[in-house]
C-alpha cells in the first residue's frame, strides 16, 4: 500500500512539473517574415498609395509585438539576395540586421545559394541564429531542426526548402542533394516530437506544396511558408495544420497567436500586419544598420572597374547597332557559351562616357533586374526573332535588337515579317533547320516586348522542354555579368562592326 | 515548366516567376492598371513569387469580402 502511495505521489509530482500542467492555456506568439530579398528601404507604391515596408519599420513592429506576448521570430527563406542593398554585400547586411532583430531561426531558401557555397557558409557562420535545411544533404552547417523553449513550451522548428533550388543556381549547388521535403519531415519528425510540445515547419517550398505537406505528413502543428510570395492575410487550415505566409519584401509582419494546453494548440488567431512607414516608428538600432550599409554602398558604386577608350553609346540602341549594344550582347553570348545573343534595346538605358568605368555606370546602363538565359532555336526561329526585332524600324523601338555571334541585313521598306535578308551565324549562312544556342534575357524569354518566339520554342518542343533550355542564371543580374567582364578585360574599346545593316 | 494564367496554359523557363507568366500571357498591362495576381485559393501573389509546375494564376480585382 505504501508503495502505491509513493508511486501515485511521484506521478502527481511529474504531472505538476510538466510545462503544460498549468490550468490556463499558455499563450505564445509566432512572428514571421519570408522572401525579404534585401528590401531594406520602404517601397514606393504607384497610384498615390503610401509607401510600404522597410526593415527598420518592420523591426519596430516586432519590438511592439514582443512586448505583448512571449514571441519567437522566424524567417521562411530568401532573405539575403535580391535588392542591391543585400547583393553589394553578398547578404552580410541582411544577416547583420537579422542578428540585431534577434531572429530565432530561418530556413534556407533557394536564393540563399545564389552567391555560391563559400558565401553561404560565411553567412551561416555570421548568423547568431540557426539556419535550417532538413532536406539538404552535403552542407552540415545547415541544421535540420532546432528546439526553442518559450513560456515553458518546447517548440520544435524544422526547415525544408524546395527541390527546385537546383534550377536557381545550378553551379552553386554542386555536391548538394535536395531530398523531397516530405521524406525529410517523415525522417526527422519522430525524434523531434519526442523533444518538443508543438511542431513548426519552416518551409521554403511554396504554398501549394505546404498544403500537400499538411495533408500528407501527420503531426505538423504550424507551417510558416515562403517561396511563392503568397499573401495569406489570415491563417489557413488543412487538416489539423495551420499554414501562414507573409507575402514579400518586408511589406508585412506575420503574427500568429497560439494558446497551448496539454501540449496541444487549442486556439489560434493570426493576421498580417502591414508595415506603414508613414505612420509607424522604426527601430532605431535597425535603422542605423540600414543607413550604415547604404553609406557603405556608395564607395562600391563609385568604384572604378575598368576603362573605356571610346564612348559607349546607348542613345541610338533603339534604331541601330551601337558599340554598347555589341559589348553587352558579346558578354551574354560568351557567358552562356551560346552561338548567338539577342537583347532588346529597351533593356539598355544609359551611355557610358570615355574614360573610367564605375560600377554605377553599368547599373545606369542596365537598370533592370534581368538575368541571362539561353535556349536552342532553329534557324527559322532565330530569323523570326530578328524579324520581330526590326518590325518597328523607322521609329525608336524597345524591340530593336542588339546582337552578338551573328550579322544580318534587313529592308526598311519590306513588309513586317519579311524584312530580314541575309543572316550569318558563326561565319556561316543561317541554316533554317539547324539548331543554334541563343542567349537572351529572362524578360524576352517570357515574351517581353513581343519576343514570343523564345517561350513559343518551349511549346514546340520535340525532345522535351529541358533539352531546349541550355542555360539559366537566375542568381546573377546581367549587369553583374557585364561588370565581371569589364573587370576581367580592364580596358575596352568596342566598335560598331556592322552586325546590323539596312539595305535600303 | 507549364503554368496557367486565367486557365490558359503557358510554357516558361524553369526558375521563372509570376511576372514572367503574366508577361507570357499578355496580362502584365492589367497589373499596371491596378489588377492583381491571385492563386487558385484566392490569395494575392507577389510578382516575384516562384512558380510551381501546374500552378494556376488569376488576374482580377480583389475578390469581394477578401481583405487584401
Amino acid at each position: 500500500m505504501k508503495r502505491i502511495w509513493i508511486i501515485l505521489l511521484g506521478v502527481l509530482l511529474m504531472v505538476s512539473l510538466a510545462p503544460w500542467a498549468e490550468a490556463a492555456p499558455v499563450s505564445l506568439r509566432i512572428l514571421y517574415v519570408n522572401d525579404f530579398h534585401g528590401f531594406a528601404e520602404p517601397i514606393k507604391q504607384t497610384n498615390g498609395k503610401p509607401s510600404i515596408g522597410g526593415i527598420a519599420y518592420l523591426a519596430g513592429a516586432v519590438d511592439r509585438a514582443r512586448q505583448q506576448r512571449p514571441s519567437i521570430l522566424l524567417a521562411a527563406g530568401d532573405m539575403i539576395q535580391g535588392n542591391a542593398w543585400a547583393n553589394l554585400f553578398l547578404g552580410q547586411s541582411v544577416i547583420d540586421v537579422m542578428n540585431a532583430m534577434k531572429f530565432d531561426a530561418m530556413v534556407v531558401g533557394n536564393h540563399e545559394f545564389n552567391f555560391g557555397p563559400k558565401v553561404l557558409q560565411e553567412r551561416i557562420a555570421q548568423a547568431n541564429f540557426p539556419i535550417l535545411g532538413a532536406n539538404v544533404e552535403g552542407l552540415p552547417s545547415l541544421k535540420p531542426y532546432v528546439i526553442k523553449k518559450l513560456n515553458g513550451i518546447r517548440i520544435g522548428i524544422i526547415g525544408v526548402v524546395t527541390q527546385d533550388s537546383v534550377n536557381t543556381a545550378p553551379k552553386n549547388i554542386a555536391g548538394l542533394k535536395f531530398t523531397p521535403p516530405e521524406s525529410a519531415l517523415l525522417k526527422y519528425l519522430p525524434e523531434l516530437k519526442r523533444q518538443a510540445d508543438i511542431i513548426v515547419v519552416l518551409s521554403h517550398c511554396g504554398y501549394p506544396v505546404d498544403r500537400e505537406l499538411a495533408a500528407k505528413v501527420p503531426g505538423i502543428d504550424v507551417i510558416v511558408g515562403g517561396h511563392t510570395h503568397t499573401k495569406l492575410t489570415h491563417p489557413e487550415e488543412v487538416g489539423n495544420t495551420i499554414i501562414v505566409q507573409a507575402w514579400e519584401h518586408a511589406k508585412n509582419l506575420g503574427v500568429l497567436d497560439l494558446s497551448v494546453e496539454a501540449g496541444k494548440i487549442v486556439k489560434f488567431q493570426g493576421a498580417l500586419q502591414e508595415i506603414s512607414p508613414n505612420t509607424e516608428k522604426p527601430d532605431p538600432q535597425i535603422q542605423a544598420i540600414v543607413t550604415r550599409y547604404e553609406d557603405l554602398a556608395n564607395p562600391p558604386l563609385r568604384q572604378s572597374i575598368g576603362e573605356t577608350l571610346v564612348d559607349l553609346d546607348a542613345s541610338r540602341v533603339r534604331t541601330e547597332e551601337t558599340n554598347l549594344g555589341d559589348f553587352i550582347a558579346d558578354v551574354m553570348r560568351q557567358t552562356a557559351q551560346a552561338d548567338a545573343a539577342i537583347i532588346n534595346a529597351g533593356s539598355i538605358k544609359g551611355s557610358i562616357a570615355k574614360g573610367t568605368i564605375r560600377t554605377q555606370d553599368v547599373y545606369n546602363a542596365l537598370p533592370y533586374d534581368n538575368y541571362l538565359i539561353a535556349i536552342q532555336l532553329t534557324g527559322a526561329q532565330l530569323k523570326e526573332a530578328l524579324e520581330h526585332g526590326v518590325s518597328q524600324v523607322g521609329k525608336p523601338s524597345h524591340r530593336f535588337p542588339q546582337v552578338s555571334g551573328l550579322t544580318f541585313t534587313y529592308s526598311r521598306s519590306a513588309p513586317v515579317g519579311s524584312r530580314v535578308r541575309e543572316v550569318i551565324v558563326g561565319g556561316q549562312l543561317l541554316n533554317l533547320t539547324k539548331k543554334y544556342i541563343v542567349a537572351t534575357i529572362d524578360y524576352l524569354g517570357a515574351g517581353g516586348d513581343g519576343f514570343k518566339i523564345f517561350a513559343a520554342a518551349l511549346e514546340r518542343r520535340d525532345g522535351g522542354e529541358m533539352d531546349r533550355v541550355v542555360y539559366t542564371d537566375t542568381g546573377n543580374w546581367l549587369r553583374d555579368r557585364v561588370i565581371i567582364a569589364i573587370k576581367a578585360q580592364k580596358t575596352i574599346a568596342p566598335q560598331v562592326d556592322g552586325r546590323i545593316k539596312a539595305v535600303d | 515548366m507549364r503554368v496557367y494564367v486565367n486557365d490558359k496554359p503557358v510554357e516558361l523557363f524553369p526558375g521563372m516567376q509570376v511576372k514572367h507568366a503574366l508577361i507570357r500571357a499578355d496580362e502584365m498591362a492589367k497589373i499596371t492598371d491596378g489588377l492583381k495576381a491571385f492563386d487558385a485559393w484566392g490569395h494575392e501573389l507577389g510578382l516575384d513569387g516562384a512558380l510551381l509546375e501546374g500552378m494556376k494564376i488569376y488576374v482580377k480585382k480583389n475578390p469581394e469580402g477578401k481583405p487584401q
